[in-house]
């Protein structure tokens, strides 16, 4: 189920434009290696994306109350 | 038989206690009960190109009454709402009677009766910079890139006056609690609106239960292409876990709300269990 939930909010980002932010792996306690490249990957992708834009809007929204 | 008779037809058979249909007040069809005290009242009651959510009307009388049998005109729209209210327990369809209505034009009726059918024009700046009304969400997905689709929906999303007019029509909201209200997700009683969380709040609670009618579009005053966006969610929906939302007997199996929920809908056997509480 969790598999599916994430696949939905996955889709529903991708349509509103935020594509690519959002992963799930599965990763037991043994797994301390993959954990390891799971995670480094994803953060050079998400650097590689630049910030997330909605932080953006909402430092303007704040600025200009 | 035309509509008045058969609605007539329904209360000297015992069938409904009050009929959902519109009247006209002041130029303007609105929703009415009618009911057999006031049987003088139904020549008034017509067919109304404009829609209201005639369930939500059922639903909170419902509520009040359990036991009541309501009637209603029903159009495709309406009948698959009740659908969807059957399976969420809002409504028993033992106490409900539907007078089918048809609001197509065709050969033998050149207009249609309904609102809805009306194309919806979209203005060069909000083809430029927002959404079109007549996209479709495939399209919308080929023709912009992520970056250009985000900037989309903020330009609409950024619009939302927080009037709750998209919820409040919307005949499958239906929540004790709403959690368009809840504090920590939307702040009360401020603008401008929490985007986009506010509308993916929404739209993620729509995914398996719109069925698709277009009141929420029809009545939002900032034209926010709402119904793109549940079109989009059941699509999904529909991929992943092969649900519609209003055609069959099933709940559905997406909730994103997890198992401890304060999106209970609400019981219909209120009134009994509040009896059996005070051992009445
Ligand atoms: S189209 Fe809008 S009003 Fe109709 S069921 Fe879907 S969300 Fe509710
Ligand atoms: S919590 Fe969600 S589904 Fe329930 S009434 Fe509010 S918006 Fe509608
Ligand atoms: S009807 Fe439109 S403006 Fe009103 S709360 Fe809903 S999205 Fe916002």
């Amino acid at each position: 189920m969790t598999i599916k939930r994430i696949r939905f909010m996955q889709e529903l980002l991708t349509f509103f434009g935020l594509e690519g932010r959002l992963h799930l792996e599965w990763i037991s306690s043994a797994e301390a290696q993959k954990y390891v490249q799971v995670v480094t990957d994803f953060t050079e992708k998400i650097r590689q994306m630049g910030p997330n834009p909605l932080k953006k809007i909402d430092a303007a929204v704040k600025g200009a109350i | 038989m035309n509509l008045i008779d058969q609605v007539e037809q329904l209360f000297i058979q015992d069938k409904i206690d009050i009929f959902l249909g519109y009247k006209a007040l002041d130029g303007h069809l609105l929703p009415h009960g009618f009911t057999r005290d006031r049987m003088e009242e139904l020549k008034a009651l017509q067919v109304s190109e404009g829609r209201y959510s005639l369930e939500k009307i059922a639903t909170h009388l419902t509520e009040k009454h359990p036991d009541i049998r309501i009637g209603m005109i029903a159009r495709e729209c309406n009948l698959r709402t009740l659908n969807l209210l059957y399976t969420w327990k809002q409504l028993n369809p033992e106490n409900i009677e539907t007078i089918n209505i048809s609001c197509c034009p065709s050969p033998l009726k050149p207009h249609s009766d309904c609102s809805y059918l009306e194309p919806k024009q979209t203005g060069a700046y909000k083809k430029t910079h927002g959404i079109d009304f007549n996209a479709d969400p495939d399209t919308f997905l080929d023709d912009f890139n992520n970056k250009n689709r985000f900037s989309r929906w903020m330009y609409e999303f950024n619009k939302c006056i927080k009037c709750y007019g998209c919820r409040n029509i919307c005949p499958v909201c239906f929540c004790d609690e709403c959690s368009l209200e809840h504090a920590s997700l939307v702040e009360p009683g401020t603008l401008p609106v929490d985007v986009p969380i506010f509308h993916l709040i929404r739209a993620t609670h729509m995914a398996g239960r719109c069925i698709d009618c277009g009141l929420c579009e029809d009545a939002c005053p900032m034209d926010i292409p709402l119904r793109l966006l549940y079109r989009q969610v059941n699509a999904i929906v529909s991929d992943i876990f092969d649900y519609r939302p209003g055609n069959g007997t099933d709940q559905s199996p997406f909730t994103i709300i997890g198992e401890k929920t304060v999106l209970e809908p609400k019981p219909m056997d209120a009134q009994l269990e509040g009896e059996k509480e005070y051992g009445l």
